[in-house]
């Protein structure tokens, strides 16, 4: 079958040395293997990452100021979001530049923190931390922990599909709120214009001090 | 062993091979880029020539704006607004309707940056589609935002009003089909305002250009902690300018018409326009018609309407009432006798005098303030001490310290007035903390007032009250607005802080008249701790509260709320060690529409303006949000939004977003103001970003922090996915690829 393909193929190809298909064969196996081992590496940074900024958010806890999670990072934990209901958990990172986001979700810095009035946004990648937005309803409950021991929760409002450069989110200003933005269609392979929104306003229930 | 003929055959697999390989490395290199680049706010690089048109296109009447290629174009959207006043007493109900049209073969979006009078209580608003009305409804402003834009994707005609400043407003009108006219229809409510017995409405026409401060450095030493840190906002308060010289000449691109109904509940004496010529049908003694004598108005200067009572004696104070879900809403207006207190003798002042001599002022304004200047420092008397401090982007003080004013020391003064040029930025805050320094707070002798000379182009307001209300001690500011357009918003409110009075100055002719009447305020004891009082089970709420300080020639205006609208009101103060009194009887009060609206919008001015004395921003959100939704009043954090159900734009049609550039003022130094501005005259999206880059002149704006479509969105897919799929695919292949050459080999 695979003889009979090449076969018919063969009157267009051109002269060229034997080892040309090995080459070929090796150059194709070497960028599969390349561009495999990079997503694999994305999907491990990922994971790993939650593992080091899970120790770099008990010292920011403690008290630390900017406590980055390995020497050279740029960002560090400011709050940990929780959905009880699904028991996902995630430790969000400072500013949204494109290195913060490859290892959590991360707090846009041109939004208010979350509690404070106006529209938190906290951003992450449908394919890794935010991957259960799919499955956050209105309704359900979100808690936010802050580097200072408090905790602010949220219950979900709302969702909505946007364009990214049209989001209708204003930071500045109004009620309490939380905006959770990843990109949408989930699922989809290719990065698109649409982005997913989970919009939750706080609920007065907590504001508890925990300390361990 | 191969031979030649398998030989052509493994050629031909590895070009394939090679080729998959590129192609799909290629691929994810780009969806890679691709990703990054989204990150990053879109940079315009090609132009869509689409979006341009040469002048022998146009065959028709259209707004055009030069672009940086000498005979190309954009079309931008035309405006057409018309005012109708009602004037009923004090009580000013507005009518503003803008027409939306059109001109260009795709379906677009208009927008219009434009001004309305200070704190005017806007709680209405219609759109027109052929002879349907649509309501608007108040809600809160980031869900009116995204009601708005939601009707705006799905094709349905919308229209959204919010407010940008207590004086600034936007109405958004969202799928003008080609050709169309949209009208939009809002109202509002104002009330005229009362001095030396003449009564004044303003309708603002247009818009000041606000100087945005790029220097952080005067804020670290500024704010302790004011919350509102520069000013993020920086874009949606300077709408896009319309270039004096593209404006078209055959017709006028933003035309205004007006008409005033005047029904002030006395005989009138005259009746004046300040700026514009009108026509006057006094065919009945207390009603007057009155409407522009040469046709529609370009909007480039404010409308201001005066009148006087024919018979100068007429009652000294007017209620009026309006009940409204179970309670009565009262406004009360009370002219003090203007005997009181006229033989008390003048006493000695500390003047300083701060000018405004930046790029903004030049022109016109700055021959007016200097002028004013001029007037009031040939008005000082011996015994009396002063300095002069004038702004742009720097800042200098004539004396180290307030001198006496002496001969040698006026003369000194008048010829550094008289060399005064308008140049540079406006930086404020600098001058009037200078100013607000008192070297001598003791000093019971003296008064110490401070006159304000600007037009108030600014856009950091809240610092500036800050300071204001941190620093005033026992000075009294009194701020003059030049020009055609003060920032009145600006200037009224930073009056009320300083506890003085708020005069403008509109033409040089003006100058002689209003810094009389200042002056004349300036040197007549001041009323203080005026009080209302009703009986005591009458009173809920009263506002402004407390009422503020009167001077010379103004009257004292209250709204208040009554669960009990019989018994009488005293209203009482102190003037120069004695106390005026005056009885009123609630029973003797005439019925009015829209006392509630002012009612609340005076409440939430005064909420709002709790922010500069510390109040947490939150309590006044939560009270000022309740207020406004209770009344349906479009404020900060509330807007007006109407959407019409069924769709009109198809599917496949493609939305495009305009502003209407706004007109500059007139008197205005088009050159000085964009110098100083040191960016593009036209901001922000006529269009889209990339025939944006093309608007001449191109510089981009500095600061753009947050823009009306909301904050951009990080990417937030990584292509993971897509690469371990490429990856797997390109492993396969070279697999098939080798196992296939085995095979021959084995054969």
């Amino acid at each position: 079958m695979v003889r009979r393909l090449f076969s018919k193929r063969h009157r267009f190809g051109k002269g060229v040395h034997k080892d040309a298909a090995t080459i070929g064969a090796s150059a194709c196996l070497a960028i599969g293997v390349l561009l495999f081992g990079q997503g694999a590496f994305m999907t491990a940074k990922a994971e790993i990452a939650q593992i080091l900024l899970a120790k770099a958010w008990t010292r920011a806890i403690d008290g630390e100021i900017a406590p980055t999670p390995w020497p050279w990072a740029d960002t560090w934990p400011v709050a940990r979001l929780s959905v009880p209901s699904l028991g996902e958990h995630a430790i969000v990172l400072a500013e949204a530049g494109g290195e913060a986001l490859a290892f959590g979700p991360a707090h846009l810095s041109v939004s208010p923190q979350p509690g404070d009035p106006g529209t938190s946004v906290i951003a992450a990648h449908r394919d890794t931390h935010f991957e259960f937005l799919k499955d956050v309803e209105i309704g359900d409950e979100l808690m936010v922990e802050l580097s200072d021991g408090s905790s602010v929760a949220f219950r979900v409002i709302d969702t909505q599909i946007v364009d990214a450069t049209r989001s209708g989110i204003h930071p500045e200003g109004g009620p309490s709120r939380l905006a959770l933005v990843t990109c949408w269609p989930f699922g989809s392979l290719i990065p698109g214009p649409e982005r997913y929104v989970v919009w939750a306003e706080r609920t007065e229930k907590a504001n508890s001090s925990a300390s361990t | 062993m191969a031979s030649p003929h398998s030989r052509h055959q493994t050629g031909g697999q590895a070009w394939f091979g090679l080729t998959i390989a590129i192609a799909t490395f290629a691929a994810s290199l780009f969806l890679w880029s691709d990703a990054n680049a989204e990150t990053l706010p879109e940079q315009g690089s090609v132009v869509d020539p689409e979006n341009l048109v040469r002048l022998s296109e146009i065959n028709e009447g259209a707004l055009l704006l030069k672009t940086i290629d000498d005979g190309l174009y954009i079309p931008a959207p035309l405006m057409a607004t018309d005012v109708q006043l009602d004037v009923s007493g004090p009580v000013v109900r507005a009518i503003v309707t803008q027409r939306f049209t059109n001109p260009s073969e795709s379906w677009v979006e208009g927008k219009y940056v434009f001004p309305l009078p200070e704190d005017s209580g806007v709680d209405r608003l219609r759109m027109q589609i052929g002879d349907r009305f649509i309501e608007g409804e108040i809600h809160e402003r980031q869900h009116a935002r995204r009601i708005y834009e939601e009707a705006r994707a799905q094709g349905q005609r919308a229209s959204l009003m919010e407010q940008e400043r207590p004086n600034m407003f936007t109405t958004s009108v969202a799928n003008i089909g080609p050709g169309e006219t949209i009208v939009v229809q809002i109202e509002y409510q104002d009330v005229a305002r009362l001095t030396d017995g003449t009564f004044s409405v303003r309708v603002p026409l247009a818009i000041t250009p606000r100087y945005i401060p790029q220097n952080s450095e005067y804020l670290l030493t500024s704010s302790n902690g004011g919350g509102e840190l520069n000013v993020a906002d920086a874009n949606r308060i300077t709408p896009a300018m319309m270039f004096p010289e593209s404006e078209p000449e055959d017709f006028l691109r933003l035309p205004v018409s007006i008409s005033v109904d005047l029904k002030p509940g006395f005989e009138m004496g005259q009746i004046a326009s300040r700026f514009h010529a009108t026509m006057v049908d006094r065919s009945r003694s207390d009603r007057a018609l009155v409407t522009l004598a040469d046709g529609p108005i370009p909007a480039n200067q404010d409308f201001v309407l005066t009148w006087r009572p024919a018979d100068e004696t007429h009652p000294s104070a007017a209620l009026y009432t309006e009940e409204w879900d179970g309670a009565t809403y009262l406004l009360a207006q009370i002219i003090p006798p203007a005997t009181l207190g006229a033989d008390i003798p003048r006493r000695p002042r500390e003047t300083i005098f701060v000018i405004d001599n930046s790029g903004s002022m030049s022109g016109a304004s700055m021959r007016q303030a200097r002028e004013a200047l001029i007037w009031a420092l040939e008005r000082l008397e011996t015994g009396d001490k002063f300095n002069v401090i004038r702004f742009d982007n720097t800042m200098e003080m004539l004396f180290p310290n307030a001198v006496n004013a002496t001969e040698n020391n006026v003369e000194r003064a008048l010829s550094f007035a008289r060399r005064l040029n308008a140049e540079g930025g406006t930086e404020m805050l600098p001058a009037l903390q200078a100013a607000l320094v008192d070297q001598t707070p003791e000093d019971a002798n003296r008064v110490r007032q401070i006159v304000f000379l600007t037009d108030g182009a600014i856009g950091n307001e809240a610092q500036l009250f800050s300071a204001i209300d941190q620093g005033i001690g026992r000075s009294r500011l009194f701020p003059v607005g030049i020009g055609s357009a003060p920032n009145i918003y600006f200037m009224s409110r930073a009056a009320r802080m300083g506890r003085g009075t708020f005069t403008h100055i509109g033409q040089v002719s003006d100058v002689a008249v209003e810094m009389e009447r200042l002056f004349t305020a300036l040197e007549r004891p001041v009323m203080t701790n005026l009080d209302a009082l009703f009986s005591q089970d009458a009173l809920t709420e009263i506002w402004p509260a407390p009422l503020p300080d009167l001077y010379y020639g103004e009257p004292v205006i209250l709204t208040a709320r009554l669960d009990n609208a019989e018994g009488a009101m005293i209203v009482e103060g102190q003037l120069a060690g004695s106390i005026w009194r005056e009885h009123l009887s609630l029973s003797d009060t005439t019925q009015a529409s829209g006392i509630v609206t002012l009612w609340a919008r005076n409440r939430i001015r005064a909420l709002e303006e709790t922010r500069f004395q510390g109040a947490p921003p939150q309590t006044i959100d939560a009270a000022v949000l309740n207020t406004a939704l209770e009344f349906h009043q479009v404020s900060r954090l509330t807007s007006l939004v109407a959407v019409d159900a069924t769709p009109a734009r198809p599917d496949d049609a493609p939305l495009q977003s305009r502003d209407v550039p706004v007109m500059v003022p007139d008197g205005w130094d088009f050159e000085a103001v964009m110098q100083r501005r040191n960016q593009s005259p036209v901001q922000h999206a006529l269009l889209d970003e990339n025939t944006l880059a093309m608007l001449r002149p191109s510089n981009a704006p500095d600061v753009a922090p947050v823009d009306s479509n909301g904050i951009p969105l990080p990417a937030t897919a990584t292509p993971r996915g897509i690469m371990m799929l490429a990856g797997l695919i390109l492993m396969l292949i070279a697999l098939i690829w080798m196992v296939a050459n085995r095979e021959r080999r084995l054969w």
